[in-house]
Parts: C-alpha cells; structure tokens; sequence
C-alpha cells in the first residue's frame, strides 16, 4: 500500500522531475569532472615541485673535456638498430633532436644520425617523471642527445622514419649540445622533394643562396648526404681504377709563375716581393711527369679559374682529376683507357651507391644515367653530320655551340640512349697549339671530348712532344715563345709520345646525378659572387 | 550624272504591287537566244581555242626552262622510284643502331654478314647498355662471331651499332629526328635488304609477296609461345618450301635469312620438328649464313 503511494505521488511529479533529476545528475557530474581536474592539476603542481624521482635520468650533459671513457656505454648506431629489437639489455645512440613533440604525459622524438631517422617515446611511469616529459619536449631541434633506450618492434610501419619496424623506449636522455632554439632554415624544407607537377603539396623552399649562407644545416639533409658521400666515390673510385692500371699519383704545384693556359682567366697572387699565380690545370706538370718517365700519372687537386661567369656549371674553384699517359703508336690508346675509366666508375657508382643515388632521387627527380659499355666514340664530323640532318647550320671547322652542344647530346641519347659519348677528331683550328694535328687531313687534330648529359666534362688530345714542331705551332697561333721556352725546353732530353685529359669532379657529379647546379656538389662553393662560407 | 539608254523597248507592263523588283544581273538578257546547235558549235570552238593556247603556252614554258637549265625529265625519273619502292626515297642510311635483348640475339646479322662477305659490309659494333649487368655467354660467343668476320673496305657497307639493352622488342633506330624505330627482326632484315647488294633486293623480283609472306611467318612464329603453335608455324613455312632449294626459287634470298635466323632463336623447335625439306634446306642455307 505504502509503496502504491509514493508511486502514486511519483507518478503525479513525474514531467517537473525527471528533467530535474537529469539536470542534477549532469551537474554532480560535471562537479565531480571538476573537483578531479583540480586535484590532478594539484598532483601535477605537486609534481613539479616535488622530489623528481627521475631526475638524475635526464638534463644538461656537462661539456664534455674528455674527463671520464664512458668505455661502459655501448652506443649502436641507428642504422643498426633494427639487429637490436628487442634485446634484453638497454642500449645508447646518439643522435640529433630531428623534431621533438611532448603531449601530456607522453614525448614523442624522432631521433637522426646522418641520413637514418628512428622514433622515440617517453611515457611517465615507474622509470620517467612528468618533469623529464617536459624537458624532452622542450629540447631545441638539431641539439645533439645521447639516450638510452630500448628497442621495440612496432606493429604498424611507422612512415616518417627510415627506420619504420621499431622504436626507442627511452630511459635517460641527456643533451651533449644544445642548438640555438631559432634556426636559419628548417631541415624539413631544405629536404622537400622538387615536385614541380604536385601542386596540392607543400610549397615551401630553401633557395639556393640561404644554403649556402647556412651550409652546415643544409649538408645535414639526406640528399646532401648521398651527394657528397657519392662525390667521395667518384674520386675513390678514379684513384683506385686507374692505380689498378699503373698509374702513380702525383701532386702538382699550385703557385705558379706563369699562367700555365693563356693568360686571361688567372687568379694573381702575391707572392713576398713578386706575384705569382693560381694553376688554371696541372697540366704541365703532368707532361713533365712524363717526360720524367713515370709512363701514367694522374692528380687529384684544386684547380683555379678566374672566369667571370655566373653560370649553372662554373665554379672559380673547384676539383680537377687529371690524367697524363704516354702510349706506343696511337692516341686511341689512351683514349680508350679514358673512356673505361669513366665506364667504370659509372658501374661502380651504379652497383655500390645505389643508396646514395636513390636518396638523391627522393628529393630530385631525375632519370637514372645511362651508358654504353665500351663507351660510344662518334667522330667530331659525324656528330656536325647529325646536327646538320636535325636542321642546324654549322661549319666544319666551328667550336660547338652551348646549345648545339646540348642539342647533340639529345640527338645521341635518342639514337644511341645513352648519356655518355666521346667525340673525337676536334678541327685543329680550334684546340690549343700544343695538340697534335690529324696526319690524314690537316683541318683535324687528334683530340677528344667527351660529354655527359650533353655538357662537356673532359677536354684532352694528344700533345706535342716533339720541341721543333712544337715551336713551329706555336709560332703559327702567334704565342711569344720565349715565354713558354720552359715547356718546351722540358721536351729536349727526350719525352715518350703521350695524350691525356682533365675533369671536373663537381660536374661530373651534377652530370651522373642528373643536378640542375653546380654549386648543389660543391661543399663550399666558390663563384665570382661568394668567397664564404 | 550620265542618262543610259534603255536596252528594251519601253513595253507598258503593270507590275503588281505585291512584288519586288530584281535587278537584272544578265548581261545577255537582252539578247534573243538563238538555235541551240548553234550554241554548242560555238563551245566547241572556243575550247579548242583554249586548248590550242595551253600547247602554245606549255611550248613557250619549255622554251623558258631550258633557257634556264632546269630538266623536267629529272623530277618525273624521281617519282618512278620512289613509286616503285612504295613512297621511300632512295637514299639508304649507312648509319644504324639495332637495339637487342641478349636473350633474343638478331642472329640475322651474322647471318646477312656471312652471307653477303663478298658483296656488301656490314660493320656491326656491340656494346652493353647499362639497364644490362650481364649478357650472358649466348650474346659473348655471338659478338665474337660477328667480330671474326673480315670487314673488307673495297665494298659497300652499312654501319650497324648493336647494343644489348633491356628492352621487350628488337628495334633499330637510323635517324631520331626523321625517322620512326622499326620494331622487330624480320623488318629488320627487310630493311636491310633494301639497302643491301642487288642480289638481295627483292622489291622488284617477281617473288616479292612470296618473300614477304614467308617474313610475315618468320615474325609470327617469334612470337608464338607454345610449342603446339610454333610447330604449325613450321608446318606453313614447309608447305612454302616445297621441293624448291631455297624459299621462292631456287636463290637465297633475305626470306631464307629470316627462317634460318628465327629458328635458331626457337631452341624449342627441334629437327623432330622439322620436314625433311626443311632439314635439307637448312644444311644448305647453313653453307652460307655459317651460323
């Protein structure tokens, strides 16, 4: 009866209170809500003024002055990482801060070390401290850390590392050198790929000039560590080709006192009362070399050019690998050892440093270099020929033109595909006195360049050995030959027949990686506008 | 400013008001159409008129062209040629590149430079493009061959750049900028012998659809994958064959170059597979290609 009542009752307050009730509870919820906040916010206050129980686990790392070994750490490095998932013991890397996010109670770091990347998490619990969240969160990007931490394999491929099958459990993490908060330019967008069709994408770039201001952050992208990494393979590759086939290695001068190839194009330096000048090319101590019977040189060294030119390809300064060898009858002799100098390290290149070549392809879109093996040798007059069938007028005896220059390695790559040939046989008129002229027909000389990607790379011919004949061309191209008297005298105690040539290596490392810049393989350029860094 | 005198006499016609009044455009309106034989008499006269003009001014261009130097004769010998040969210009080009596979070596090559040793040079050079690491010892010992043969300068000669490349079809390639690439050996070998000595060119003989018929076979049979239909493709290239010494005649020609070079490529076909003629014909083509 009792309980019919108040149902009763109920039933009669039923519109007014079940609202009520409703609002009641949300409010007590809603209080609830808050009194919880308060006291987490409370614990957290709490938290950072109290005893951090982790604190000895991160911080600022003394400067190191080599003051202890450490020997006790073993640091892997990150690209080993993943021979270490889920090893029982801890391990330590060190690394640079790529970007760092802390989000409540968790930090995420992505951890790099030269061109790998791998992701690190902080998470407060037994081991880690809210305080120690909040510094990880807060260190500057680029600031060197040293962490340990342990390797887990991660279920779902993480996309923005190189390393996407694991991550670091970080348990101590401590900055060896902090970077300024405020960087010149950001790694991610010095390492943008040069999408020029994908307009929906980020668009934002580093120009050429702001790397170069900042070259220290900017070698740090991928690219630039493949492509100076491959530069290294290019003259590692020279040197170990050729000592392979007897040739010695030479160091030439570079103070000089005459101007070694005409006389324009030379820097002038002082020199205590006098001046003196920077090598434009090795190349008469290469031929000294061999008339001082060392039978195949090479070097490897700066060369000088004080060009005035603003281009893609020039530099003022650069690296010349040059090359002087003397043959038996026939210049092709050399010509030809030239030629599969060049196809392997093309094949070396394309076999050992496919790394290197596919994280410069990332950022730069390019077609992979392509080559015949042995090497395409087209005569000067047939490749006149080709030019001549595509509509250009041209002379016998006409230097190429830039254009027609690059036009005709666009004529080679679609009859032959390949993005290097030789072309031999230059009109004597427009080469340097010292080379030898054709014996079949005067109008040609015997000597040679060679292209990559339609630009030269290599100029060489067959010099003059001979004194007399050499005096009597350079009487003919009107050069005052008491001031070469020197060169030539080097010829009088005798000097074996021989031919050569000299390349740049930055260009040949634009050319291979297919680049639009020359400045993009040099470290630290010099052109005619930029004497820093 | 000046009065004409009307044509017609001034007849007093009413003209309706609903109408409107065309000009008169007729120059002749006015005159009275005569007999119609009449007419056409006077056609027929006034065209031979123009045409006893055209001889006289065709004569008179003639006159004008020699004056001037200019042979008409040369133009229209021009276009008797290039009919002949189906629109081509007659100016072979010496100068090609073969683009082959190693593992589908264009053994007519060698075939053609065996064959044609005291006729015509054919100075093939090899080289190995980069899309390739190895060509393989099939490819080696078919660059030696090619290598062993003399290359006599007195003759004639094509110059043949053949390079191992990873692509799907044989290709040759003569002049990026004015020619398309011909795609497969057989019209390879046909182009060839286009160029090729006399003896080998077969536009004008009167075997030519027969040749052409048995190239056609030779590049079916090329791309039949199963052995069931590259022997039916045998079974056709017998039934051309006949009891005759070589395809078409009793002469080599370039169809005998393309079946001899398409069954080397086929190491499925066996002499199981092949007739007796056919067996015949190949040790005796084999004299001659040397493969």
């Amino acid at each position: 009866m009792v309980e019919e009542k108040e149902n009763v009752a109920n039933a009669g307050q039923e519109p007014v209170s079940k609202k009520g009730a409703k609002k009641q509870a949300k409010a007590a919820k809603k209080a609830e809500q808050k009194a919880e906040n308060a006291a987490a916010v409370a614990v957290d206050a709490a938290g950072d003024n109290a005893a951090d129980h982790a604190a000895d686990r991160y911080g600022l790392y003394e400067m190191i002055q080599s003051k202890e070994t450490r020997s006790e750490r073993q640091f892997v490095s990150v690209s080993e990482l993943s021979n270490h998932v889920n090893d029982k013991g801890l391990l330590w890397v060190r690394g640079r801060v790529h970007t760092s996010r802390a989000k409540g109670k968790q930090c995420f770091l992505i951890l790099r070390q030269q061109s790998s990347t791998v992701q690190c998490i902080l998470a407060v619990g037994d081991v880690i401290s809210k305080q120690m969240v909040k510094f990880a969160g807060n260190i500057p990007k680029e600031s060197i850390i040293d962490i340990q931490a342990k390797a887990v394999a991660v279920p779902n491929r993480i996309e923005s590392c190189t390393e996407q099958l694991l991550e670091l459990f970080i348990e101590q993490i401590f900055v060896i050198s902090q970077a300024k908060a405020q960087l010149p330019l950001q790694i991610e967008d010095a390492s943008r790929p040069e999408n020029a069709d994908d307009a929906d994408g980020l668009n934002i770039r580093v120009n050429q000039d702001t790397r170069l201001d900042n070259r220290v952050l900017d070698l740090r992208t991928p690219a630039n560590q493949a492509i100076f990494r491959l530069e290294a393979g290019v003259c590692r590759l020279f040197r170990d080709i050729l000592t392979d086939q007897g040739f010695t290695e030479i160091h030439t001068p570079k103070i000089i006192s005459a101007a070694s190839e005409g006389g324009a194009n030379v820097f002038t330096v002082s020199y205590f009362k006098d001046s003196a000048y920077l090598a434009q090319s090795p190349q008469l101590y290469k031929q000294m070399a061999i008339a001082a019977d060392f039978d195949k040189v090479y070097t490897v060294g700066a060369v000088f050019r004080a060009e005035d030119s603003n281009t893609h390809r020039h530099l003022t300064e650069f690296v010349g690998l040059d090359l002087e060898m003397a043959f038996k009858y026939h210049y092709h002799e050399v010509l030809h050892t030239i030629g599969n100098t060049f196809t392997a390290i093309f094949k070396g290149l394309r076999d050992k440093y496919s790394r290197e070549i596919e994280a410069v392809g990332q950022q730069y879109k390019v077609e992979p270099f392509k080559f015949l093996e042995p090497p395409l040798i087209l005569q000067f007059a047939e490749g006149v020929a080709m030019l001549r069938e595509a509509g250009i007028e041209t002379g016998d005896e006409e230097d190429l033109s830039t254009p027609n220059e690059k036009l005709l390695g666009r004529l080679v790559k679609a009859k032959y595909d390949t993005d290097f040939y030789i072309l031999d046989k230059f009109p004597l008129s427009i080469r340097p006195f010292y080379t030898m002229p054709d014996p079949s027909n005067p109008i040609y000389s015997n000597s040679y360049d060679m292209f990559m990607r339609g630009e030269e790379i290599l100029s060489g011919a067959q010099r003059i050995h001979d004194p007399e004949y050499l005096i009597e061309r350079a009487k003919h191209h009107n050069i005052d030959t008491t001031k070469i008297a020197a060169y030539i005298e080097s010829f009088r105690y005798g000097c074996p027949p021989h031919a050569g040539g000299g390349i740049g290596m930055e260009r040949v490392v634009m050319l291979y990686l297919g680049l639009d810049n020359i400045r993009k393989t040099s470290m630290f350029p010099r052109d005619p506008k930029r004497l820093t860094p | 400013m000046y009065e004409l005198k009307t044509l017609l006499p001034q007849f007093d016609i009413k003209l309706p008001t609903c109408m409107y009044e065309l000009r008169n455009v007729s120059l002749s309106a006015g005159a009275t159409p005569g007999p119609a034989h009449e007419d056409t008499n006077a056609v027929v006269e006034r065209q031979e008129k123009v045409l006893k003009q055209l001889e006289e001014l065709k004569a008179q261009l003639g006159q004008i062209r020699k004056s001037l130097g200019v042979r008409v004769c040369g133009k229209t010998f021009q276009h008797t040629t290039a009919y002949q040969n189906g629109g081509l210009k007659e100016e072979p080009l010496h100068d090609v590149v073969v683009n082959g596979h190693p593992n589908f070596i264009p053994y007519a090559l060698l075939a053609l430079k065996n064959a044609w040793r005291d006729l015509y040079t054919i100075d093939v050079k090899t080289f190995t493009h980069s899309t390739m690491a190895d060509i393989g010892p099939a490819a080696h010992d078919f660059e030696a061959k090619l290598a062993k043969v003399a290359v006599n300068v007195a003759l004639p000669k094509i110059n043949v750049t053949l390079i191992w490349k990873n692509c799907e079809h044989t290709e040759m390639i003569s002049s990026p900028t004015m020619y398309v690439p011909i795609y497969g050996e057989v019209n390879i070998i046909r182009y060839l012998g286009r160029v090729g000595p006399n003896e080998y060119r077969y536009e004008s003989s009167p075997l030519c659809n027969e040749i052409d018929a048995v190239l056609d076979i030779c590049y079916q049979l090329l791309r039949c994958s199963t052995h069931k239909s590259q022997v039916a493709m045998v079974r056709l290239l017998d039934k051309r064959l006949q009891q005759q010494q070589y395809f078409g005649g009793d002469q080599m020609s370039v169809a005998d170059i393309g079946v001899y070079s398409s069954l080397i490529r086929m190491p499925a076909i066996t002499e199981k597979d092949l007739t007796p003629a056919l067996l015949a014909w190949r040790k005796r083509a084999k004299l001659i290609t040397q493969i």
